[in-house]
């Protein structure tokens, strides 16, 4: 869904969405959430979004900064593990069409594809460090992209988290592995998407977790599978780790492919109920 | 599809439109909602649904085979393939029991649950809140690569089940080519077939992740009173399908499709059969401008009637013994390759079950289509990979490609709603069924 660009009005926009969703009727017997019972969780993520937040500006600072300084090794090295705090927040990052656009979109997002004016962040970035292998003419990108994240900081900060964005964000992180992700088009040129991967999921399992002893009691069968398919994730994914990050996606066998898929489908059907078992609409 | 007639074109458009409407009021009573029936009779809205009246025709699902074989072939099809991720005995026995229950299910029509708004529904809903057979039926077939070492079947292998090797003339992409599972689909619509993908897909996602598709559908014709039925056309604009096997004859097809008793096949095998999938791609525009007379040599049938070079019918049976030398039939034409019909060779008898398949525009601007081939025989190795090593070096080939597709081994049918797909298999395989 796309929100209005401005923060404030969005705020107030997202604050009435709240309280109606909530309200929505109960036409289905559930063990329905107290809306008080949401409160504490989404509190908690807004700070962990913060948090993470304020990593992605100090990270792309370093990131830009390299590109600027002309040290493609260090740019290159920097990019995936640069994007793994955008990657986290993606379901409240891309609540800010603009932004999200600016700082993520890929090349297919545009009509002349990599020689687009339009064609500018992250994906930009990545074309030339490992496409052109160069850092020449980057710097207008990186500084642009520097602005970008930092205008979304503070976006952020002022930003009511709706609550059935924040739980509808576990299944919408698995959606997008699953769209884009799993078939390596993401990081195209870099070949970091398994830096993406584990981002993802961390900002899945992260709202998962937070939400988890709302939903426990009732349905510990669910809770289980849920929490047995992030570990098949995580064993899958902690075959590539490195000293310093991830393999390249190259690297990923056909068979991790495929059970890392089967796993992405799974968590998506699944996490898909989140909302409705927490009386969200 | 329909089976009323069109109104003759003299008709006054008053008198037409009358018709129209009482049509439409007349089908609107018998699906028994006569207070709104006035309100609907508004025949002229464009987005109306097309008008079917084979929704209600169902194949029976239980059996000592699978439906979708020896079934007469409907307008639409589909081959889906996937690659298992099971990683215990149970996953196994819990993906062929839930195949199982969702094709009856899908197969023989079902009402799903009432959907609770705040959860995504259980069924898509593409065929609307009552899933109607639509003459669907759902095949499942097994894949060479099943039997390796993944899940504890190497032993139970089918005797001649091979992963497809390029023949002489295919250009295979590896990402349309063979699967541990093959579900082929066929019914009235393209979208009973989707419907059923879809369900498919959202009741075993974590053991099942899809790896290709292809859609296909055939031509339906009107009937013709007191001549015999006609093949479908494909793609180069020819009958296919005129020397096929009679299906209808369970004799006949004991000894061509299904297996037997005391055959080479394992015992758990008995009353699967192999199936053979191909996505040929047909060069049309070439063929398009090809001399008629040429593509008939290269086919070895009259285009317009289907009919053998020495007959007068489609049914007609070519005397190719009449005609050592290729005078009549050229020797290199494609039905006699493919069948020379002659004794030996009647071990070599194929049932065929194809679709055309359209999917875009190549890279270089040529029409993407082709056929979606599907041959089911008793001995893949006698039936489809002797026939077309036959066919290697045809003058067809000019204007074909293959590009995808896989063998698979079909497995027996469920005898009963206390069976299920795949069981014979797993029993013999030594797995605990519950």
């Amino acid at each position: 869904m796309k929100l209005p660009q401005r923060p404030t009005r969005l705020a107030g926009l997202l604050a009435a969405g709240v309280a109606l969703s909530i309200v929505g009727g109960a036409q289905f017997a559930r063990a329905e959430v107290a809306p008080l019972d949401l409160v504490a969780p989404v509190t908690d993520y807004k700070i962990y979004v913060s948090a993470a937040t304020k990593k992605l500006v100090a990270d792309t600072k370093a990131f830009t900064d390299a590109v600027k300084a002309g040290d493609l090794k260090k740019a290159q090295a920097l990019f995936g593990p640069t994007r793994m705090h955008y990657e986290q927040i993606e379901p409240i990052a891309e609540l800010f069409d603009d932004l999200d656009k600016a700082i993520d979109s890929r090349a297919d997002d545009h009509d002349k594809k990599e020689d687009d004016d339009g064609f500018t962040g992250f994906h930009r970035l990545e074309y030339g460090l490992f496409e052109k292998k160069s850092t020449d003419g980057l710097s207008p990108t990186a500084d642009k992209l520097q602005t970008d994240v930092e205008e979304l900081a503070k976006r952020i900060k002022d930003l009511t988290f709706p609550p059935e964005k924040v739980v509808g964000g576990a299944a919408a992180l698995m959606e997008e592995v699953a769209k884009t992700k799993i078939s390596g088009e993401e990081d195209r040129y870099s070949h970091t998407d398994l830096y993406d991967f584990q981002a993802n999921f961390d900002g899945s399992k992260k709202i998962f977790d937070l939400f988890k002893p709302l939903i426990e009691k009732n349905d510990k069968t669910f809770v289980k599978k849920v929490d047995g398919n992030f570990t098949t994730v995580a064993k899958t994914l902690g075959k590539y780790k490195t000293a310093n990050g991830y393999e390249s996606y190259e690297k990923l066998t056909d068979a991790d492919r495929k059970v890392l898929a089967a796993s992405v489908n799974t968590l998506a059907e699944d996490l898909s109920t989140l909302r409705g078992k927490l009386g969200l609409n | 599809m329909s089976t009323r007639k069109a109104p003759p074109l003299s008709l006054s458009p008053d008198r037409r439109s009358l018709l129209l409407a009482g049509g439409a009021l007349a089908g609107a009573l018998s699906a028994g909602a006569p207070q709104r029936a006035l309100a609907q009779s508004d025949s002229s809205n464009v987005t109306n649904a097309p008008i079917s009246e084979k929704q209600q025709q169902r194949n029976p699902f239980y059996g000592a085979h699978q439906a979708g074989i020896v079934t007469p072939r409907p307008e639409f099809g589909m081959i889906a393939t996937f690659d298992v991720i099971a990683s215990s005995p149970p996953d196994l026995v819990r993906l062929f029991r839930t195949l199982t229950t969702r094709f009856a299910l899908l197969t023989q029509g079902w009402t799903p649950p009432e959907a609770d708004p705040r959860l995504p529904p259980p069924d898509s809903g593409l065929l609307g809140p009552v899933v109607e057979p639509d003459n669907l039926t759902a095949t499942l077939s097994v894949g060479s690569s099943m039997f390796d070492e993944r899940f504890g079947l190497e032993k139970v292998k089918p005797a001649v089940l091979t992963r497809m090797t390029s023949f002489k003339n295919d250009s295979l992409d590896p990402a349309l080519c063979h699967g541990d599972l093959s579900l082929q689909f066929s019914s009235n619509s393209a979208d009973a077939n989707i419907h059923a993908l879809r369900d498919i897909l959202k009741s075993l996602p974590d053991l099942l992740v899809l790896r290709w598709k292809q859609e296909g559908y055939v031509p339906a014709l009107p009937a013709k009173p007191g001549q015999p039925p006609e093949s479908a056309r494909n793609f180069l604009g020819f009958r296919d399908g005129s020397a096929n096997p009679h299906a209808g004859d369970p004799a006949v097809m004991n000894e061509i499709v299904w297996v037997q008793p005391g055959s080479k096949e394992p015992a758990w095998a008995v009353g699967g059969t192999y199936q053979a999938v191909r996505i040929i791609r047909n060069f049309v525009e070439r063929w398009d401008r090809t001399p008629l007379g040429e593509q008939e040599r290269i086919i070895g049938r009259k285009k317009p009637s289907g009919a053998p070079f020495d007959g007068k019918t489609e049914a007609d049976v070519p005397d190719f013994a009449a005609d050592p030398k290729g005078k009549i039939t050229p020797m290199d034409a494609h039905i006699r390759l493919a069948n020379p019909r002659t004794p030996e060779t009647r071990a070599n008898l194929i049932l065929r079950r194809p679709f055309n398949y359209s999917n875009g525009v190549s890279k270089s601007g040529q029409l993407e289509m082709g056929l979606l081939f599907i041959a089911y025989q008793a001995d893949l190795e006698k039936g489809f990979i002797a026939v077309q090593h036959r066919l290697d070096g045809e003058p067809l080939e000019e204007y074909i490609n293959p590009i995808g597709g896989g063998f698979f081994y079909t497995l027996p049918g469920a005898r009963d709603d206390q069976d299920f797909l795949g069981r014979s298999m797993l029993e013999a395989a030594g797995i605990a069924l519950s």
